[in-house]
């Protein structure tokens, strides 16, 4: 292959994934030469989100990181006659519809790491509208800030207190006041603890079920630390702790490469690689693809791209998430939940009394990852068997028992994940984990930042980029006025003033 | 270093920054220099108009340059509108022929002005008729609102800009006020509790005519979005009593509405019992209302002696010596006059006039359009007229429900919370706007507990004790068998500082 590209990298990142964009991106910032490589011809592999026709496709054509797929068409809904086979597939590119769907906590690690290394600029969200739960058969809304508390008509007037009493505490946790609550619980679990607060049986459903997320046997000081994540996140851009990337969490990771491209990294899609082999002192790595040999220091790679050769050396791949999706013709949950054409709202599942849980995302077109009048409902739950189906089948129950929306098209699919996944002493590469279930990209961030800890010890993990007017242009002198960065006004006052200043007598 | 990228360093930047300062600083008193010199040269014009854009979009505080603009417009707008004139008596002759003619010369304007813009190539001093110069005369105004608009981009809490959009609207009789009504809809959008914005809006309001329904909608979608809001909940109080208003006057408003809005505020309170807003909304909602704002001169007391009148005020009211108050008998009428202040807080007047007194006839005390009938003491044969302060107020069987579910609410709170501060206050409240005498003793314990729970009010609750130790000792007193002879204060009442001592003129004996 005649191609001008480099052939000496200092790190080289297969897969374009979440956690392999991160650290191509961190390793970039830091004025290394990086080279990007993915298989397919698209951003994100297991974290992409696709048209609608993409997907379909995605889901007939097993790979090594997603398989089990299936897709269904359902006869269109009387209500909505318009919602047709044929009508979806003329939309197929309004859809974006996500692998590996998740929510930000508002002041959690993403939102952090996006504000911190100044890549927020690339990315747009959306606040997510309700944060819902089931009591007694019923989607509601859970109320999350101080004036849904003080708006909803699901509590009573002594109800409302009791919460926002019980917020109010476990937001001032640590801070003294609760220090004897900390030595009496410690070691029991959170609902004891809940329990002791008098709260009434509602209450602690919320509490429970959306807002600590915890499960019976949680304990104490993982359901306050879990608490305070929710309410810390409250406040800062909507109504909710929540944000959902617009257009799809695909969005995310090619947020992190173009950070990567504006610092000289090199993007090479549906390149694949044929075998990895190493220096026995493991200092330098070579990479043959498409008939060329690369070589670098380091290698990062994603457990789908590993070569078929090395594969092996970390495990079978076994079933990790199991995923339901979902497209509707009317949303979840009354008008109130889905307001002006429906919400974007989280719910989280539960079966097996609590033992497995799994987590429901719906999006409107206001997510801009479908068209209006049409709803994605994303179904997550962490894999037991190859039949995702089954896997999902208690929570389907649970969604679709009762006020069923109008689906027009479901579909199913496994997310693999190897065995012995991160840490194989057998190879010098640096293997990162499969999509995690989690609501959030804490585990993957905090893999991509171990991952670049090991390989850059003492360097910082995506410092803050700088804005183009703080670049100083070679040659320039780094104290002069920038006439781009005056207000407009006093552009024009720059070149002015020199000469009316002086014919002006200027008042002292 | 190679592939890294150059930013300044701070020193770099701060020696930037302060490079920029001084060419700000520059620009600022070469243009103030040159306003001055403009100014004193009677050049009210467009060159000066846009020098102090150049000011005021960085510090809209500056009251000199908004006045120096209000100068300007008016200078050209009385020169536009005098052109105004001339052409319009120059037309006349044609409106007196035919009163439709006028309206073809204006289509005709318009016609005009719709080539110009096509063109865009006339000149607009070659355009003229009345519609030409009625355009620039708005052209003006619209400049001084979007200025104003830009402002307050800057700083939405500018009293000189929004005081300056007031001005201009005022200068223009076809001001747009509904486009001024999204004006505040957006800047209530970005700050809910900007009072500037609130008040701009009631004065908007007024001018566009808004349904007071309307302003009550958008009041109470403000109030859900975050209910700490004093501005919020005082638009409101100014609202309800017109829209919903109360038959006797001893309530804010209907009783109806009244229950609703109890329990709207409660909730808030419920939800957040450490913000304020709610609890002084709750306090307004079981007052009495704007009963006493209607009477300016309320009588407490009034005792009459064959050679002098004492008359006893509930508020001070120090202009009292102009008006008219009259005692008349069936016979006669006296004009009692003049009055001397007895006490420091103008409560408290005496007139040192003769009358003469006869028992068998009734007597009524006339002032400020109100007549009080006289009844005579048995031990002097006086004259006198005593009300107990604060009468309880009318009360219907769906308020006291309402009163005391919410009273109910507040005690199972203070269960959980015994020492929350405005739940113990309000409670007391409500039990007074429920029934003063039968709580008269619970609601002084929460008074007692408030003096220990916070304790830097404790004055206040000492005040507020006294006081409705006095209320209910003065209401008590027409039904004992020594009235109205006789008052016996109640214990724990120095007499230095007794509320509502004005009442007692009509007691010949205070007994402490």
């Amino acid at each position: 292959m005649s191609d001008d590209l480099p052939e000496e990298f200092d790190l080289i990142v297969l897969g374009t994934g979440f956690a392999e964009s991160c650290i191509a991106a961190a390793a970039s910032r830091i004025g290394k030469t990086v080279l990007h490589i993915d298989s397919h011809d698209y951003y994100g592999d297991v974290w992409n989100s696709f048209s609608l026709e993409a997907f379909n496709k995605l889901l007939d054509q097993p790979s090594s990181s997603l398989r089990n797929g299936s897709y269904t068409w359902h006869e269109p809904a009387e209500e909505a006659p318009s919602w047709t086979r044929e009508t979806l597939l003329e939309k197929s590119r309004r859809f974006s519809l996500d692998l590996s769907p998740r929510v930000a906590y508002s002041a959690g690690a993403l939102v952090q790491l996006l504000i911190k290394s100044n890549i927020c600029r690339y990315a747009e969200f959306r606040a997510l509208d309700h944060v819902c739960m089931l009591y007694n058969n019923e989607l509601v809304s859970v109320p999350c800030s101080r004036s849904d508390v003080f708006n909803t008509k699901t509590l009573t007037m002594v109800e409302k207190r009791l919460l926002m009493k019980f917020l109010t505490a476990c937001n001032d946790y640590g801070e003294d006041k609760c220090n004897e609550d900390a030595l009496a619980f410690r070691g029991r679990t959170f609902l004891e603890y809940l329990k002791a607060q008098r709260v009434t049986d509602k209450i602690a459903t919320c509490v429970m079920q959306a807002i600590a997320m915890c499960d019976a046997s949680s304990s104490f000081e993982t359901g306050m630390q879990r608490t305070q994540r929710f309410l810390a996140s409250l406040g800062r851009y909507g109504n909710t702790p929540f944000l959902f990337p617009m257009y799809g969490c695909g969005e995310l990771p090619q947020c992190f490469c173009r950070l990567c491209a504006v610092f000289g990294g090199i993007y090479c899609l549906k390149r694949s690689v044929d075998d990895i082999s190493w220096t026995p002192d493991a200092k330098e790595l070579l990479l043959s693809s498409a008939g060329k040999t690369l070589r670098a220091k380091h290698i990062v790679c994603a457990p789908g791209q590993l070569p078929a050769t090395l594969a092996p050396h970390y495990g079978q791949l076994q079933p990790h998430i199991s995923r339901g999706l979902f497209i509707a013709a009317s949303p979840l949950g009354n008008e109130e939940l889905n307001k002006g054409g429906g919400g974007v709202n989280l719910l989280r599942l539960l079966a097996d009394e609590g033992q497995r849980e799994a987590c429901l995302i719906q999006l409107s077109h206001y997510s801009g990852a479908c068209p209006a009048g049409l709803y994605i409902l994303h179904l997550t739950t962490p894999a037991f068997s190859e039949d995702p189906a089954a896997d999902l089948a208690d929570f389907t129950a649970q969604l679709f028992e009762t006020n069923a929306p109008q689906i027009l098209y479901s579909a199913y699919f496994t997310i693999t994940a190897p065995t012995n996944a991160n840490e194989s002493a057998a190879t010098p590469i640096y293997c990162t984990a499969a999509p995690a279930y989690e609501l959030d990209y804490d585990a993957a961030i905090a893999d991509a930042r171990h991952i670049f800890s090991q390989i850059y010890e003492n360097d910082d993990f995506l410092p803050r980029a700088p804005d183009p007017e703080e670049i100083v242009v070679d040659g320039e002198d780094p104290s002069a006025l920038n006439e781009h960065s005056l207000p407009e006004d006093l552009r024009a006052q720059l070149h002015d003033l020199q000469q009316a200043a002086q014919q002006m007598d200027i008042a002292e | 270093m190679h592939g890294r990228v150059k930013v300044r360093t701070t020193e770099e930047e701060r020696e930037r920054k302060k490079k920029e300062q001084v060419l700000k600083m520059r620009a600022y008193r070469a243009a103030m220099t040159r306003i001055q010199k403009k100014r004193s040269a009677g050049e009210l014009d467009d060159e000066l108009l846009g020098l102090t854009v150049q000011i005021l979009q960085r510090n809209p505080d500056i009251s000199t340059l908004w006045n120096i603009r209000r100068e300007c417009v008016l200078r050209k707008t009385g020169e536009l509108q005098s052109a105004l004139k001339e052409l319009e008596a120059t037309e006349a002759p044609e409106a007196t022929v035919a009163a439709g003619k006028l309206e073809e010369v204006e289509k005709e304007d318009k016609v005009e002005k719709e080539e110009k813009d096509d063109t865009g190539e006339a000149d607009s001093k070659a355009v003229t008729g009345v519609a030409a110069l009625a355009q620039q005369l708005q052209a003006i105004y619209t400049t001084e609102l979007d200025l104003t608009e830009h402002c307050l981009m800057v700083n939405p809490k500018s009293y000189n800009s929004w005081h300056h959009r007031c001005w201009t609207l005022e200068q223009n009789p076809q001001a747009d006020w509904q486009r001024e009504l999204q004006l505040c809809n957006k800047y209530l959008k970005y700050d809910e509790r900007n009072f500037h914005t609130w008040d701009y809006r009631r004065y908007v309001s007024a001018k566009a005519a808004v349904p007071a329904e309307q302003e009550l909608d958008f009041c109470t979608e403000k109030i859900k979005v975050n209910f700490s809001n004093y501005s919020s909940w005082h638009h409101r109080s100014l609202l309800l009593p017109t829209l919903y208003p109360n038959e006797q006057h001893d309530r804010p408003m209907s009783e109806h509405k009244l229950q609703e809005e109890l329990e709207m505020v409660l909730t808030a309170a419920f939800t957040d019992p450490n913000d304020s807003s709610a609890w002084f909304y709750q306090r307004w909602l079981l007052g009495s209302g704007a009963q006493e704002r209607d009477q300016p001169v309320a009588v407490a007391a009034f005792r009459c002696w064959p050679h002098k009148a004492q008359l006893a005020l509930k508020k001070p009211y120090p202009e009292l010596p102009q008006l008219q108050i009259q005692l008349i008998s069936e016979q006669q009428t006296w004009q009692l006059q003049p009055w001397q202040p007895t006490n420091g807080e103008k409560t408290q007047w005496q007139c040192d006039q003769a009358i003469y007194i006869d028992p068998s006839q009734d007597y009524v005390l006339a002032l400020a359009g109100q007549r009080l009938k006289l009844s005579v003491q048995p031990s002097d044969k006086s004259l006198y007229y005593f009300v107990p302060p604060h009468a309880t107020a009318s009360c219907s069987k769906e308020l006291l429900g309402e009163l005391q579910t919410q009273l109910q609410s507040c005690l199972d709170l203070l269960e959980y919370e015994p020492d929350s501060k405005w739940t113990l206050l309000t409670s007391a409240l409500l039990m007074r706007a429920i029934d003063v005498t039968g709580y008269h003793e619970q609601s002084l314990a929460h008074l007692a507990k408030l003096e220990q729970v916070d304790a830097l009010r404790r004055g206040y609750y000492k005040d507020l004790a006294l006081r409705w130790t006095m209320e209910m000792a003065l209401a008590k007193w027409p039904q004992t068998s020594n009235y109205p002879q006789l008052f016996e204060m109640p214990t724990k009442i120095s007499s230095t500082r007794t509320p509502y001592v004005q009442y007692l003129i009509v007691a010949d004996t205070v007994s402490s």
